[in-house]
């Protein structure tokens, strides 16, 4: 086994294993966008490489960044969360109404809405894991009921009539807007979360717990991975980063805005499955949906930039999410095949 | 015209691997031919493509004299060849009619859905093979051997002219396989050309008149069953003689203090059940399917809730809400459906094995690789576990490597297993694995492990545990020690009305 690992070529040891991985694979199609679009808007005359474009991309990966980091996660265990971003959005009108109504210090604004979302979160759990409801149907009716709670919240004391709440605040305003040397801190912030969230799951016996219960729940369960305790902290954790990007939305804002998230709603999933991560559970991790976040970003902005009128950019994102799906069902296809299953 | 199936110089590549080199034979109608092999032999390959699902690389199959090219199933289907696969290809929310009758619904003549005819078709079928099935039952609530039935009867309904079975004893009981031959006797008896896979050999013998060997893709040997004995075959098979399994086994025979007592054990499908086991003893479970075995396996590990009754392991009372808490309590069961319920088929070997005890690798957060490799190395040596790496994934290994690997997760230096419960370890596993899987079982004994032995193989479990318990219908009927069993009395117990 040794030597024949030595007779063999670096190429074979180490650069096939490279392109056959995932990753990779979808960093190629990344940068196959760049060069796309980069030719693109030069024939149109603009300039795709520029500052603002670069700011755009990464400003708009802040909010669906930590979407796609809870989304990510619950995916590879199996289960799947629609209601993140409702349940974000809600958690941003509680924030905006603690620091301007009630005169709460911002940071403890922030701990009650994130509070406020882990108890959703739970919600969410105990629905899928204790009374059974496929994941689907139960996170789909919470999406419903926190969009709904947040419009009653934002009317109380309004007459009944729902609107924004502005606020005023030096410290969020520095959260949403302010800059370490030329990169933004929603930046920042998410490339830390990505890289602890990344090293968990590929590094924990969490992430493999994730992992193998993903694969085939009930096997994992007959093993005694307690498949109970992982839901409650995946959907616990998947409804705190929903929230967190409502915190840099209402930051970003200065207010508790009804939109909130409204567009964000399957951005975390639709970039987690670009990234690789199986739909059925399993298989993938955050490089990949990083990768998946940027693919998904730069396609839009880059439609943006090219001035693709903007509905059609939606139909064009439905297309490519078809066509990541595709490819890695013949990918799968293909190595089943040659397995001679 | 006589009908017959012949296959001449079939081929088969994958990358990689030769899995069939020039078969050729005939299989003619009104007999049974049975197709006899170790796991990789190459006979779920030939089936394959026999049923249209993959095609040869060399040579040609002819049906009745004619040469065929079946590019899918369907083709193969109209060309009246119908393969019934292990895995059901039913629709269990359906109806047993209306999986009996696919694509072929009748119409009324307004050309609405015929229910009433569709009926009537589908009984006279089922009387034909007098079965007391309902049409109109749903095929997800018939147990597994009428579900076969259904399948068979649906091949039949098409009016094929082969049917191929592939290992269909596999998930029956002794009276069920009964039953399937009793149909396989009516078909041959029509003229039909019967296929079939089996490892059983006591059951070739019982039903098939030609037998066809392979090995490692290759053809041994084609022999008559009247003509042929049962170490003839396994020769021929294995390439060495086994001799008799049972009497060559290395037996623990020094049994320690109770390790556990269940006293009148109930749950949702257990009404009563009571038996001891003592450390170094294997204690076997038969019965029919369906008669509680499972079952009792499932809530002594904590997977199915329990209702009443006591369950005393190491004089302590215990109720296990998770099997979690049975395993930290050294409870560990290898279940019934190896590849749905006991592995991670898309994980590795390493991470399979490693699953029960992820929080002991390593004292930090992170998991301790080095420790995790040594468990999946130390497994593979010592089962000998036949793979070129602890990282592929098991789906890719044999059915007797599969299961050495879920013995290999509950028998590793990280767990504190005690009691070690096998339900039907050596299903769908060819001869030669079996027997290495039958010494490993004496050897957990003689390691001072309690263990529970399930099987519906009857011969199995008479022959290899020291005690069974005889389960029906939910209640423990009788627990025979193994100087007195006998297959009859075992069977009186086990269909005790």
């Amino acid at each position: 086994m040794e030597k024949t690992m030595q007779k063999e070529s670096f190429y074979k040891a180490y650069i096939k294993p490279l392109l056959r991985h995932k990753v990779f694979s979808l960093f190629m199609l990344l940068v196959a966008l760049v060069i796309l679009f980069s030719l693109w808007s030069s024939a149109k005359g603009a300039q795709f490489f520029k500052a603002s474009t670069l700011r755009n991309i990464f400003n708009s990966l802040v909010l669906s960044s930590f979407l796609t980091m809870g989304a990510g996660c619950l995916l590879i265990s199996g289960n799947i969360d629609l209601s993140q971003a409702s349940i974000g959005a809600f958690g941003s009108m509680v924030l905006a109404a603690a620091i301007n109504g009630w005169g709460l210090p911002w940071f403890v604004g922030v701990i009650l809405s994130l509070l406020l979302c882990a108890l959703f979160g739970a919600l969410n759990a105990t629905l899928v894991s204790k009374f059974r409801f496929p994941a689907f149907i139960a996170t789909l009716a919470m999406a419903s009921m926190a969009r709904g709670l947040m419009y009653l919240f934002s009317s109380i004391g309004k007459g009944g009539q729902a609107s924004n709440i502005a606020f005023q605040n030096d410290a969020m305003n520095y959260l949403g807007t302010g800059m370490i040397g030329e990169v933004p801190i929603g930046i920042i912030v998410m490339l830390i979360f990505f890289l602890v969230y990344g090293i968990l799951l590929a590094k924990s016996k969490f992430g493999l717990k994730v992992a193998l219960m993903g694969g085939n729940p009930v096997s994992a369960n007959l093993a005694g991975i307690n498949s109970k305790t992982i839901t409650y902290i995946l959907f616990i954790n998947s409804s705190v980063l929903g929230g967190i990007a409502g915190v840099f939305n209402a930051a970003r804002l200065q207010q508790g805005s009804l939109m909130a998230l409204q567009t964000n709603q399957f951005t975390g999933i639709t970039a987690a499955i670009l990234g690789g991560i199986s739909f059925g559970g399993g298989s993938g991790g955050m490089g990949g949906a990083f990768v998946g976040l940027l693919i998904l970003n730069t396609f839009q902005i880059g439609m943006g930039v090219v001035s693709v009128n903007p509905y059609w950019i939606n139909v064009f994102t439905g297309i490519l999410l078809l066509v990541a799906l595709s490819v890695d069902f013949l990918t799968q296809m293909r190595s089943n095949r040659a397995r001679g299953v | 015209m006589e009908r017959s199936l012949e296959f001449r110089g079939i081929g088969k590549l994958y990358p990689g691997v030769r899995a069939l080199e020039d078969i050729s034979f005939k299989a003619e109608g009104g007999k049974v031919l049975a197709l006899l092999g170790e796991n990789g032999a190459g006979k779920s390959t030939l089936l394959k493509i026999m049923s249209g699902d993959q095609r040869a690389d060399e040579g040609v199959v002819l049906l009745n004299g004619e040469e065929v090219h079946f590019s899918d199933p369907r083709d193969a289907i109209a060309a009246g060849v119908s393969v019934i696969y292990q895995e059901r290809q039913l629709i269990p929310s359906m109806s047993v009619m209306e999986n009996m009758f696919p694509g072929a619904l009748p119409k009324t003549k307004a050309g609405l859905f015929d229910r009433a005819r569709l009926r009537r078709d589908a009984s006279e079928i089922i009387e034909k093979f007098g079965l007391p099935i309902d049409p109109t039952e749903q095929v997800g609530r018939l147990n597994v051997a009428y579900q076969q039935m259904v399948e068979i009867m649906k091949a039949y309904r098409r009016d094929s002219q082969v049917i191929a079975f592939d290992e269909p004893t596999a998930p029956l009981t002794d009276a069920e396989i009964n039953i399937l031959f009793e149909i396989i006797r009516q078909l041959k008896a029509e003229g039909k050309v019967v296929i079939y896979v089996s490892h059983r050999l006591a059951e070739i013998f019982q039903i098939a008149d030609e037998i066809v060997v392979l090995k490692d893709g290759c053809l041994v040997k084609t022999l008559t069953t009247a003509q042929t004995g049962e170490s003839e075959l396994i020769h021929a098979m294995v390439g060495r003689d086994i001799g008799d399994t049972y009497s060559q086994l290395s037996r623990n025979e020094s049994f320690g203090d109770v390790v556990l007592e269940v006293k009148n054990l109930k749950t949702q499908y257990v009404r009563d059940a009571s038996f001891k086991i003592r450390r170094g003893e294997v204690l076997g479970f038969a019965g029919l399917v369906g008669a509680g075995r499972t079952e009792v396996a499932r809530a002594l590990f904590g997977a199915d809730p329990v209702t009443g009754g006591e369950i005393i392991l190491d004089g302590e009372s215990v109720t296990f809400k998770t099997p979690r808490e049975a395993i930290d309590h050294g409870v560990a069961l290898c279940p019934e459906d190896r590849k749905e319920q006991g592995l991670t088929l898309q994980s590795s070997i390493k991470n399979n094995i490693a699953m029960p005890v992820v929080d002991k690798l390593g004292t930090s957060l992170f998991v301790d690789r080095t420790q995790m490799t040594g468990l999946a190395d130390t497994a593979v040596s010592r089962y000998s576990i036949k793979t070129p790496s602890i990282d592929k994934i098991v789906m890719e290994l044999s059915g007797g490597n599969q299961q050495k690997v879920i013995l290999g997760r509950w028998t590793n230096e990280k767990m504190t297993t005690k009691l070690l419960i096998l339900d039907e370890p050596t299903k769908g596993i060819d001869v030669g694995t079996k027997a290495e899987i039958y010494q490993m079982v004496c050897d957990f004994a003689k390691q001072g492990l309690a263990v529970i032995f399930i099987s519906s193989e009857l011969t199995e479990v008479i022959n290899l545990a020291d005690n069974i318990v005889v389960m029906h219908n939910g209640h423990v009927t009788g627990i025979v020690p193994r100087q007195e069993a006998t297959e009859e009395s075992v069977l009186a117990l086990a269909m005790m009305e």
